[in-house]
């Protein structure tokens, strides 16, 4: 089909200054207003090294002494009772750790979760890991209601959020540690499988998505977290749909497919909220996908009539189509992940159009200096430039290595971790 | 406003600040502001030591302010405010200030939940909600802590609730949030407990009636479908409801993407209807809401 006047027909990944972004967050110092993400460094610290590595640069940007560096700098964050911190701010330095201060200093999920991902991202056998202690604390780290939370507190309390994201990361810990295996392993207990499902299956909510907690509302990040925590520890719905005698998660799966598709949405901007149906409550704050249908049903368009069976309508406007992360809320590039990742791991990567979404990402929110923003126009930020390049990565974009969207690393990655021999011992291959 | 510093602040003169240790080839490194970097040394002394003291309030105060998403500041900070028996309701005027300058936040939410929680009352929470929605009337953490507050003082069946929860929905009938509070208040407290009939059909009658002022509004359709779904009650329920805003023999006059989308399953669950539902999905994927095609054409496959 011929492109329209002024569009490339395909949107274009702009590799050279991709490249250039991540190259200047590995090599130079973000800028003092990630400040407010210090505590994210080990997360931030991996989307930098995951991104390269997946636009195919890592092993060029790299040293041997650089890799070796940066190997130091995450086991320097490896707390003597197992699991790592999220950064390096809370270490008291050499000698000054007690039994007292320990609370202040804690073990973190995410940042157990991501040291151990750059450690295999950076071909470390993991042999330094303390892995018994890392999974004893995992096991602490679950609330007896089976969700995870973010770090122990005085007297073993589990701190932070009971929500998806931390059950995400401990699940993940659990398996790049002792992979599927379900029981005890070196003598250290799993953690309880049985329950975290149940705590998964009551965050479902009315409308088929899922949520940080029983009867809070859908979230595309929470739905993305829950369905990878589900994959980690393999009790997705079977492909069959034939049940087994083991609790599995997502227990409406046609209502959650159905409200994963409707997380597509034509509103990319808060100008795009229009007045429709004399409805008195639209207004530009509220952005919802009114105006398409408007837009599309009553007028269509001549391409719109012109389409066929089984085949994408091609209306001007439906070139470019943005993901959003709750029900009348607008696109953002993040939510493309949140909501196509989940997808992929049910196997139902196809009921969406990747064609529009990615002309949205690489023409509307990719930014010129490289990276991606949250919204048209944004400045990129390390977050959404992460996540967007995952996005396309997930879509199968040439020129991008491919990736294992579980752990969110290139499946050369990947194959590191599957080959340790610690770990090929427990798992039994 | 001129930056903070202790080193030459004869209070702070008797601790010896830790510096961050980074290694040689740190990873995510940030250009830290000297401010930054020497609060965050002074806290990593006095957490050292576990120092609980009206000083270290001012300065998990002042490092907050530059990073509220420190994960164990706010700890720390509570349980200084508990050794030194601090008024609470202070801590909640100043959380009040503090959250609308930092919306996005998670750990400012929990620790408001930690202190309420003991101090043992609601009282004043509404107005601060009202506050914090005005600048963002979906904010998901907002809606969240208003739930913690149902659930911990007991407000399912507090007709204040409902009657506020009404007021968001008519103010934006497209604000799902509000719409998830309604059902949490509605259902959440009866776990799987079926509703009061007259309940079930007030609620339908309520998302009804908020269809016909915008039929094309997914919250309002998914919560009236969430609710025949929660009761149990057949899909068929809703044919008649839907046929005001669309028919598959008037393909011209369709007013609502949403009616058809419950049209095409109302249809899909009659064998004999399969013709039926699959017109309903065709007018779906290449009239109603193009943006679905490939969903609505799955739907399709599946019924054949
Ligand atoms: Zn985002």
């Amino acid at each position: 089909m011929a492109p329209f006047a002024g569009e490339e027909a395909e949107g274009t990944l702009n590799y050279a200054k991709q490249i250039k972004y991540w190259r200047r967050h590995l090599r130079t110092f973000l800028p003092h207003h990630y400040t407010g993400n210090d505590s994210n460094r080990m997360t931030f610290a991996y989307f930098i090294l995951a991104a390269t590595d997946i636009l195919g640069d890592l092993d060029s940007a790299l040293s041997a002494e650089d890799r070796q560096g940066y190997i130091e700098w995450v086991y320097q964050c490896q707390l003597p009772d197992g699991g790592f911190r999220a950064f390096p701010g809370t270490d008291f330095g050499d000698g000054a750790r007690s039994d007292d201060n320990a609370p202040w200093d804690p073990a973190n999920i995410p940042g157990t979760f991501f040291a151990l991902s750059i450690l295999v991202l950076l071909r470390d056998d993991l042999s330094r890991v303390k892995r018994r202690e890392t999974l004893r604390w995992l096991k602490k780290m679950q609330r007896p209601n089976g969700s995870f939370g973010e770090a122990l507190g005085e007297n073993d309390v589990v701190e932070g959020g009971n929500d998806s994201r931390f059950g995400y990361m401990g699940t993940g810990i659990r398996y790049i540690l002792r992979g599927n295996v379900e029981g005890p392993v070196e003598g250290v207990p799993d953690i309880d499988v049985d329950s975290f499902v149940k705590c998964v299956q009551i965050a479902e909510t009315y409308d088929g998505g899922l949520s940080e907690a029983p009867l809070h509302e859908a979230h595309a990040g929470f739905a993305a977290c829950a369905i990878a925590a589900l994959a980690f520890i393999d009790r997705l719905p079977t492909s069959s749909g034939a049940s087994d005698d083991r609790p599995r998660g997502i227990t409406n799966l046609p209502l959650t497919l159905h409200w994963l598709a409707s997380r597509q949405t034509l509103t990319l901007d808060d100008e795009d909220a229009l007045d429709t149906l004399n409805d008195e409550t639209d207004s530009a704050a509220t952005c919802h996908d009114a105006h398409a249908f408007v837009k599309l049903g009553s007028h269509p368009s001549k391409q719109g009539s012109l389409s066929f069976e089984n085949q994408p309508t091609s209306h001007f406007e439906l070139q470019w189509v943005g993901v959003n992360g709750r029900c009348n809320k607008i696109g953002d590039t993040c939510y493309a992940y949140w909501t196509c990742a989940p997808l992929a791991l049910l196997g139902h990567l196809d009921i969406i159009d990747r064609k529009p979404i990615r002309r949205w990402l690489l023409d509307r929110t990719q930014h010129m200096v490289g990276g991606f923003g949250k919204l048209p126009g944004d400045f990129p930020d390390i977050y959404h430039s992460f996540l967007g390049l995952m996005t396309l990565s997930i879509f199968g974009e040439a020129g991008l290595k491919d990736t294992d969207v579980l752990l969110n690393m290139s499946n050369k990655a990947k194959e590191h971790l599957l080959s340790l021999a610690w770990r090929r011992e427990i798992v039994g291959n | 406003m001129a930056p903070t510093f202790y080193h030459d602040d004869p209070k702070w003169s008797n601790i010896k600040p830790i510096p961050q240790n980074d290694t040689a080839r740190p990873l995510a490194a940030i250009a830290y502001t000297d401010e930054y970097s020497e609060a965050m040394s002074y806290l990593r002394a006095v957490m050292a030591k576990n120092e609980y003291s009206h000083r270290v309030l001012g300065l998990t105060d002042h490092i907050i302010s530059m990073n509220p998403a420190h994960y164990t500041i706010w700890l720390y900070r509570f349980k200084v405010l508990s050794e030194l028996h601090a008024d609470l309701r202070e801590e909640i005027a100043w959380l009040n200030v503090t959250a609308l300058k930092h919306l996005k936040n998670y750990q400012i939410w929990h620790h408001r939940q930690t202190v309420i929680d003991k101090l043992g009352s609601p009282e004043g929470e509404a107005d601060f909600i009202a506050t914090m929605l005005q600048q963002d009337t979906k904010n998901y953490h907002v809606w969240s802590y208003r739930q913690f507050l149902v659930q911990r003082f007991g407000l399912f069946d507090d007709e204040g609730e409902l009657k506020w929860t009404e007021g968001m929905i008519e103010e934006d009938v497209r604000n799902n949030s509000a719409w998830n509070h309604r059902y949490f208040l509605v259902f959440g407290g009866k776990g799987e407990q079926t509703a009061d009939k007259a309940i079930v059909e007030r609620e339908l009658n309520y998302a009804k009636a908020a269809i016909k002022k915008a039929p094309q509004n997914q919250s309002s359709w998914n919560y009236l479908r969430g609710v025949v779904r929660r009761n149990k009650l057949p899909t068929s329920t809703l044919k008649d409801f839907a046929l005001e805003f669309a028919d598959i023999e008037k393909p011209d006059d369709v007013t609502s993407s949403y009616a058809l989308d419950t049209l095409a399953d109302i249809y899909t669950e009659y064998q004999s209807k399969r013709e039926e539902a699959k017109k309903a999905l065709d007018l779906l994927a290449t009239r109603y809401d193009p943006v679905r095609a490939h969903y609505w054409n799955y739907r399709k496959r599946l019924l054949e």
